[in-house]
């Protein structure tokens, strides 16, 4: 048992114990799969699918992807300079560290189907408190990311550029920003798409979009356009994520 | 012009300090070589002549004025007439050979200047010579990061050339370097030093360089200055007083 120490066993035991514990909380029950063929009868209905409302939920479907480049974008804008006064070596001073870190920490905490449903008092329905909320919650997510970069970022060129006497924001700036910045690009694409999906849930509580239809015409038991819904949706996804890695692959 | 008063450097948490109770001064037109054992305190030192590196007791003077007692401003105005180069360079990766030339202007020039990177034509055509003074011969474009180490250092010299500094200091800046080419960027730094009569303080750990191209050799042993000399008097004594235990 060269690899392993006793220390581990009792990890891997607690590990273990959290698991049992958590399947019983959850009903955790393979067994369950026996009806599998309930769910072959519930997707048979799905097709053919019927594509005479293609046009109008492409249009839904803009619609969400607009959302959540929105609130990711102004996620990433407002995240930026906050992570840098949220990381450890380029905070202006301790306390604004830490009052930033609580802030995305607060940020993070609440759910964006939570700040919808408290932005719906003031906003209505629509997508913009969709927006609004998935922006909310990408600002602590994108802030706590991309401190941890800039934490993590060589300090050589912070030094070259105090050095040559350039103002500390500048000299932190220049010197960092270029260095992470294909992995700010990553976290940001893998947010787009984590926002598209929020959106889709943004649609249960009237945020419009792709999201809002897949839910009416589940509730209406209209399963043939579920399928189109699901598709689009799929297609989103995929197609976020081609971009998003040839983006990067053009800036790395 | 540059002055060392009972300079001592102690880090948080070390036991000893990693310079101790030094006092040296440095005069126009030499070229320094500091010489010394992996912790010596050579790095330290060098800092702390443009105040990278703050002292815990003593005072460094440009001039006769403590770098302690100075006003922001002209802390400023020592870091742009010190021009410095590192060991791994560090250059900005991800920006051009003439973008990264361009960043030793910035602590003339506003913020918003260097932010939305307006240099005039004087400027730009200062890179370029810059470029030309270190002999690169890449296209300015072209990335720091496909560089050779060489080419890289020579980078960081126009890096400093274009602050049109009275002052250069090197730490270390041949260490990641082969013979071949760290000779010829000593001799690109003797060079430069000489056109501009400048003081230049280099650590170096090959003492062949030290003594063919400084005209001063300073060595260091535990944070204490233990040699202050010419090259010729560097001789084996003193080389073994300053690398053994």
């Amino acid at each position: 048992m060269v690899w392993f120490k006793k220390r581990q066993f009792f990890v891997f035991l607690i590990i273990a114990v959290l698991a049992v514990y958590s399947m019983r909380l959850t009903e955790f029950d393979l067994s369950k799969f026996r009806d599998f063929e309930n769910m072959g009868d519930f997707l048979s209905k799905w097709f053919p699918m019927n594509t005479d409302s293609l046009p109008y939920l492409f249009t839904e479907s803009v619609l969400t992807i607009s959302i959540a480049f929105l609130g990711s974008l102004f996620g990433l804008i407002i995240a930026l300079p906050l992570s840098f006064q949220a990381a450890r070596n380029t905070s202006g001073h301790r306390l604004i560290f830490a009052a930033t870190r609580f802030y995305l920490s607060f940020l993070r905490s609440v759910p964006e189907f939570v700040f919808g449903l408290i932005l719906l008092t003031t906003l209505g329905l629509g997508p913009f408190p969709a927006v609004i909320a998935i922006v909310l919650h990408n600002i602590g997510v994108l802030g706590k990311l991309i401190s941890e970069l800039i934490e993590a970022a060589d300090k050589g060129p912070m030094e070259a550029m105090s050095a040559v006497g350039a103002k500390r924001w500048i000299g932190n700036l220049f010197a960092i920003l270029p260095q992470i910045w294909p992995n700010v690009l990553s976290q940001f694409f893998y947010r787009f798409e984590v926002a598209i999906r929020t959106s889709l849930i943004l649609g249960l509580i009237g945020g419009g979009g792709i999201g809002q239809q897949l839910f009416i015409h589940f509730k209406t038991f209209q399963y043939q356009l579920v399928s189109v819904d699901v598709l689009l949706i799929m297609i989103m996804v995929i197609l976020v994520d081609y971009i998003g890695g040839k983006i990067r692959e053009k800036v790395i | 012009m540059i002055k060392f008063e009972n300079v001592s450097v102690l880090y948080p948490g070390a036991a000893e300090p990693a310079l101790k109770d030094l006092s040296i001064h440095f005069n126009q037109g030499e070229f320094v070589c500091v010489l010394g054992k992996s912790g010596a305190g050579k790095s330290t030192f060098i800092r702390c002549i443009n105040g990278l590196q703050p002292v815990s007791e003593g005072t460094v003077k440009w001039n006769d004025k403590s770098l302690a007692e100075m006003t922001p401003k002209e802390n400023l105005e020592v870091r742009r007439k010190t021009g410095m180069i590192f060991q791994h360079f560090n250059l900005i990766p991800r920006m051009s050979v003439v973008q990264n030339i361009l960043t030793g202007l910035f602590g003339y020039k506003k913020s918003y200047e260097n932010l939305l990177g307006l240099f005039d034509s004087n400027e730009r055509m200062s890179a370029l010579e810059a470029i030309d003074q270190v002999e690169l011969t890449v296209e300015p474009t072209r990335r720091v990061e496909n560089l050779s180490g060489g080419q890289k250092q020579r980078v960081a010299i126009a890096r400093a050339l274009i602050q049109n500094p009275k002052v250069f200091l090197g730490d270390e800046p041949v260490a990641s370097l082969d013979p071949g080419t760290a000779e010829r960027i000593f001799h690109l730094l003797k060079e430069t030093h000489i056109k501009r009569n400048l003081v230049s303080i280099i650590n170096v750990h090959d003492v062949g360089l030290a003594k063919k191209f400084a005209t001063r050799i300073i060595a260091l042993k535990k944070g204490k200055l233990i040699f202050d000399g010419s090259p010729e008097n560097f001789d084996e004594k003193v080389y073994a007083e300053t690398y053994n235990q």
